[in-house]
């Protein structure tokens, strides 16, 4: 069975191809121009062209695809590959599993719809399947270096449409990694002012975690960068043990972090329901209990 | 500032921008006002401030039927009603007895004066539709701010940056209603002039239900409780029967509140771990917790309810009976809307809405039950407030009487005479007299 | 500016209900609007203002979308007129057939100059209805969209991707989808309710719009509340110095690695 990875980022792309190689031998990956280092048994190799954005590659992709029939086609969800897989699956007449949480056999893929309200198992019964998943869905024992066995190049195709790039910014990196961190220290609106992110950042480093948050912090506040809010339409993570701060535990939030091994919620309301799915728990304010927490594990 | 200017002219339709009428509130009695109107052909407006109607409503349960049945023949066949009341239970409560009367009667589901239990949400959903259907244009989620006043007439209606005009306007925006107050119809009420009250909406399968209470599907039971539940000041703690759901609430006069030890949620954790009320809801899920207020000042505390282009219906105008363990409120809504249409239909004929023309309105009232079962309670919030006895030293004497007569525990027994007048006697018997003459002439 | 905005209808999420069995009951839940497509609608209506011109709503689904209040909630938000295609043919659609019809309401519709998608529609949250509308339509697509302004027969939009912000032109026609962060929607005021009731509203069959085939690529095995994890709640009441000492100590015994 063929397996092709499509990916942008080079951790993706690693992992992805490791993931497949797990579900069958023969992967394959599309490289485009040389940024990437190349982990998989035969590789689909696209010249880099000259102002192309990676958008300009979709028809190129296309074809191939259309040419070569992989059962699988692996895709990192990033913004750009859901745009591009979109564009691919109409013009192959189908579509794309989008977020895949779970990958059986058979392609049999689980999501969450409603909010996170439930979980969707679902398959593509036609033709190709295509499906988006994220770092950690797919298992691999050990990440081995694959070394490449065939390399093919593939014949760029002109887009008919060609987007027109005026500028481009690197955003500001923020430096978390939520998905791999053991410790996740989240916060919500009980957290009454800017400045007490401080004390926060105090426990975290006492508990040498990373800080995420729920939506409102990061959108309607600002407070935290959007890339470290939790939950259906944020980061969806599973550390060791995740620390609930001023949080009341809505769904859309909690499918975010209820894969963590452990959860600790600290809430002043006794009918929050975050205590529902916590292992331990303190109805309390927060501006007392933490001090204290900082203080014993400081 | 965008203005919907008015243009009309008698007789004819009215034109696309202004309303001959605007109903305030898509409770049970501006539903019931803009369906009459709209039925009579009149441009309606009805302006409902949650996101759909009953969206931020409440009450205990219990509808009677006879004010509705009147415009709606038959309208439980159809509305979302939850069960048919055919069992009532009355309960004096201590802290740790009860003493309970069940009365069960077909008398009770006789059609007329046959009540139901419902839930505002899916039950004024229902009645603004039937409004829709009749014409009534009806908007949600929009709160009216202000009324247009001109010379002492309102015509018309103020939300955020629109104002809307109109021959008359109705308020049915329940008791708080600041909107009243603005027409300078009614100053701010007295806490002894309205109670509070709190429900949880407790979920249960039907067929526990069933059992639990005693009854057939599609009927249900009414439990009232006096004492304990409003820790012996005046109020008390209701109980209904829906079809997937039991509604549990306490309700509380304002003043007495203030004076008590025990803050409401208090008053509710208790009246709900309470031994007789614990089983009955056991395994229940909670999906719902309200609060709101009761008007219970009676006929005190009614303002005017007549004015230049404008009346007051329902709670707005105080229309509502507490009695302390029960409240009766949508009836006299219901009533109260439908009152106020026939005056405006007459006034829409008769070709002016000053406050003249809309005098009948208390006609109609007078005519009706409402203003009648208003004054035949005039005293009864008094009475019981002179009279906290009923709510503290009568379940107690009840409860020392109970115990005496079934509690075995090798003592010598007495007649039943002598301990009955043991524990009168603790009150007073001419206390007891009075209480119940008092109680008697109030009703 | 000839503007399509599609919106899809979705039911109300806190009225879902779990069964007991985990499966979900959608008895209570009323249609409601998407909550991101909320976000495409203002865009839309933004732009309308700016530059005036044509401003279409457009939603496909199940017989249950032609709903009187649903309609005016739509058009309260800005849109001139809705047009929809409520077949209950329609229920269920994957994204894939979502967009087929879409694309043959709007070649129903005529021409147009820009159309608008919502970052995912609540429900399902594919994200994956614009990309492939914008492909079946052959115009430019562009996703992820937290900015649009417009001049002389041009868009030029600002890209927010998750390490990059990229400023984008792009010829009309063209499809946008908007990130939900790209304003804040508008509360409809009450004169813009009433007006809503007056707006035209067009309802199509799938016949009315030529699609005789229609199949799933897609296929739904199951979909139900995921199993929740067993947790301890173990939970100290109060936040007395003895309680939060009582509180540390627990913890104390799962952190202290
Ligand atoms: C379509 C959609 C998608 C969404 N996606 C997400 C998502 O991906 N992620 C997400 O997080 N949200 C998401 N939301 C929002 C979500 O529904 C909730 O609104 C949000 O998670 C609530 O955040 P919160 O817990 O910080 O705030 P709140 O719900 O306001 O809770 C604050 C809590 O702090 C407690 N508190 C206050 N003061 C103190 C104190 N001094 N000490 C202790 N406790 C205190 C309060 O008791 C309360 O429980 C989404 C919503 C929608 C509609
Ligand atoms: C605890 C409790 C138990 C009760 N039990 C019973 C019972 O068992 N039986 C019984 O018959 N009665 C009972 N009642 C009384 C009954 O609920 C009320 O009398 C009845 O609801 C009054 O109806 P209404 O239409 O006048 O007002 P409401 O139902 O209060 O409706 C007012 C409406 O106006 C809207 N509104 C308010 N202000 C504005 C504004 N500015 N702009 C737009 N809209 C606005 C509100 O959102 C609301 O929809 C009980 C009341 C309580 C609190
Ligand atoms: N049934 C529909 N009718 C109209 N627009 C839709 C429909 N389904 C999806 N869309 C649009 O496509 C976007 C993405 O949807 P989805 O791919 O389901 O996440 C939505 O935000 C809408 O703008």
């Amino acid at each position: 069975m063929r397996i092709m990875v499509l990916a942008e980022t080079q951790k993706a792309l690693t992992e992805l191809c490791a993931g497949a190689s797990q579900i069958s031998p023969q992967v394959e990956a599309v490289i485009i121009g040389d940024q990437l280092k190349v982990v998989a048994d035969t590789i689909w190799y696209i010249p880099a062209q000259e102002y192309a954005m990676l958008e300009d590659y979709t028809e190129s992709i296309a074809a191939l695809i259309k040419q070569e029939k992989p059962e699988l086609i692996i895709v990192e969800p990033t913004k750009r590959y859901k745009l591009i897989a979109g564009r691919i699956a109409a013009m192959l007449g189908t579509t794309v599993i989008t977020d895949v949480l779970e990958l059986e056999k058979d392609f049999v893929a689980k999501r969450m719809v409603y909010g996170g309200t439930a979980i969707r198992t679902e398959k593509v019964v036609s033709g190709s399947t295509i499906v988006m998943v994220g770092s950690g869905v797919l298992q691999s024992k050990s990440v081995t270096e694959v070394t490449v066995r065939e390399e093919r190049p593939v014949q760029f195709i002109e887009p008919k449409i060609r987007l027109k790039r005026i500028a481009r910014e690197e955003k500001e990196r923020v430096a978390v990694d939520l998905p791999g961190a053991k410790v996740v220290v989240g916060i919500g609106r009980g957290i009454a002012e800017q400045k007490d992110l401080e004390m926060i950042k105090q426990l975290a480093l006492a508990l040498k975690g990373e800080i995420g948050c729920t939506r409102p912090i990061a959108e309607a506040e600002k407070w935290m960068p959007k890339e470290t809010y939790l939950g259906v339409s944020g980061l969806i993570i599973a550390p060791e043990v995740y620390i609930a701060i001023g949080i009341s535990g809505q769904i859309q939030h909690t499918v975010g972090i209820n894969r963590s091994k452990l959860i600790v919620s600290i809430n002043k309301e006794k009918s929050a329901p975050i205590f529902k799915q916590s292992d331990y728990g303190i109805v309390g304010d927060l501006y007392k209990v933490l001090p204290a927490l900082i203080k014993h594990f400081g | 500032m965008s203005i919907m200017k008015i243009e009309r002219k008698r007789g004819e339709g009215m034109s696309n921008e202004g309303f001959d009428v605007i109903v305030v509130g898509a409770g049970v009695a501006g539903n019931v006002a803009a369906y009459l109107l709209g039925r009579e052909g009149l441009q309606v407006l009805l302006i409902e401030r949650g996101n759909y109607p009953g969206s931020k409503n409440m009450t205990g349960g219990r509808i009677y039927s006879h004010s509705l049945e009147k415009i709606m023949p038959d309208f439980a066949k159809e509305a979302p009603i939850e069960r048919k009341i055919t069992r009532e239970k009355v309960f004096m409560m201590t802290e740790k007895s009860s003493i309970g009367l069940d009365f069960q009667s077909s008398l009770l589901g006789t059609h007329g004066s046959d009540s139901y239990s419902v839930l505002r949400g899916v039950f004024d959903q229902w009645l603004a539709e039937k409004a829709e259907e009749v014409g009534v244009e009806i908007v949600t989620g929009i709160c009216v701010d202000d009324l247009i006043i001109r010379q002492g007439k309102v015509c018309g209606v103020i939300a955020g940056i629109d104002q809307i005009e109109s021959g008359v306007t109705i308020l049915a925006d329940g008791i708080n209603s600041l909107l009243a107050q603005k027409a300078g119809l009614r100053k701010e009420f007295k806490p002894s002039h309205v109670a509070v009250g709190v429900k949880e909406l407790i979920e249960l399968p039907a067929e526990l239900i069933q059992e639990r209470f005693q009854c057939n599907e599609n009927e249900g039971t009414a439990c009232m409780f006096a004492g304990f539940p409003s820790d012996g000041r005046i109020g008390g703690g209701f109980l209904y029967t829906n079809k997937e759901s039991i509604s549990l609430g306490v309700v509380c006069t304002l003043s007495d509140l203030i004076k008590g030890q025990k803050a409401l949620p208090q008053l509710m954790e208790d009246f709900k771990t309470h031994p007789t009320v614990a089983p009955l809801i056991k395994e229940g899920k909670l999906v719902e917790y309200s609060g709101h207020l009761v008007p219970e000042g009676g006929v005190e505390m009614m303002p005017k309810i007549i004015g230049d282009g404008v009346l007051v219906v329902g709670d707005a105008a105080g229309f509502c009976v507490n009695l302390g363990y029960a409240v009766r409120g949508m009836d006299f809504a219901i009533a109260s809307g439908e009152c106020a249409a026939r005056a405006v239909s007459k006034a829409y004929q008769g070709g002016g809405y000053s406050e003249g023309d809309l005098q009948v309105y208390r006609d109609y009232l007078e005519e009706s039950f409402v203003l009648h079962d208003m004054k035949l309670y005039r005293n009864f919030p008094k009475f019981l407030e002179t009279t906290p006895r009923v709510f503290s030293d009568y379940p107690k004497l009840l409860e020392g009487i109970m115990t005496d007569m079934f509690v075995m525990n090798g003592q010598p027994t007495q007649a039943l005479v002598k301990t009955i007048m043991k524990h009168i006697n603790k009150v007073g018997v001419l206390k007891i007299t009075r209480d119940a003459w008092k109680g008697v002439r109030s009703v | 500016m000839k503007i399509i905005t599609c919106i899809k209808v979705v039911p109300e999420e806190q009225d879902i209900v779990i069964k007991a069995d985990g499966e979900l009951s959608f008895d209570r839940a009323k249609p409601t609007i998407s909550a991101y497509d909320l976000n495409a609608v203002e865009a839309g209506a933004q732009l309308l203002e700016e530059c005036g011109g044509d401003f279409i709503a457009l939603s496909v689904g199940s017989g249950g979308i032609d709903n009187p209040k649903l309609k005016k909630n739509i058009l309260s938000r800005g849109p001139e007129s809705l047009v929809m295609v409520a077949d209950d043919r329609l229920k269920d659609l994957d994204t894939h057939q979502t967009a087929k019809v879409l694309k043959a309401a709007i070649e129903k519709v005529g021409e147009y100059d820009l159309i608008l998608c919502g970052e995912g529609s609540s429900d399902l949250y594919a994200q994956q209805v614009g990309p492939q509308l914008g492909q079946l339509l052959n115009v430019p697509t562009i996703n992820s969209v937290s900015k649009i302004t417009q001049s002389d027969g041009k868009i030029v939009v600002q890209r927010t991707l998750e390490n990059e912000v990229e400023t984008l032109e792009s010829v009309l026609p063209a499809l946008v989808i908007v990130t939900s962060d790209i304003n804040l929607p508008r509360i409809a005021t009450m004169s813009h309710v009433l007006a809503a009731g007056k707006k035209p509203a067009t309802v199509w069959t799938l016949e009315d719009i030529g699609v005789l085939e229609l199949f799933n690529t897609i296929e739904v095995i199951d979909t139900r509340a995921p199993q929740q994890v067993e947790r301890k709640q173990d939970i100290v009441e109060g936040d007395t110095d003895e309680a939060i000492q009582e509180f540390i100590t627990k913890l104390s015994t799962v952190l202290a690695k």
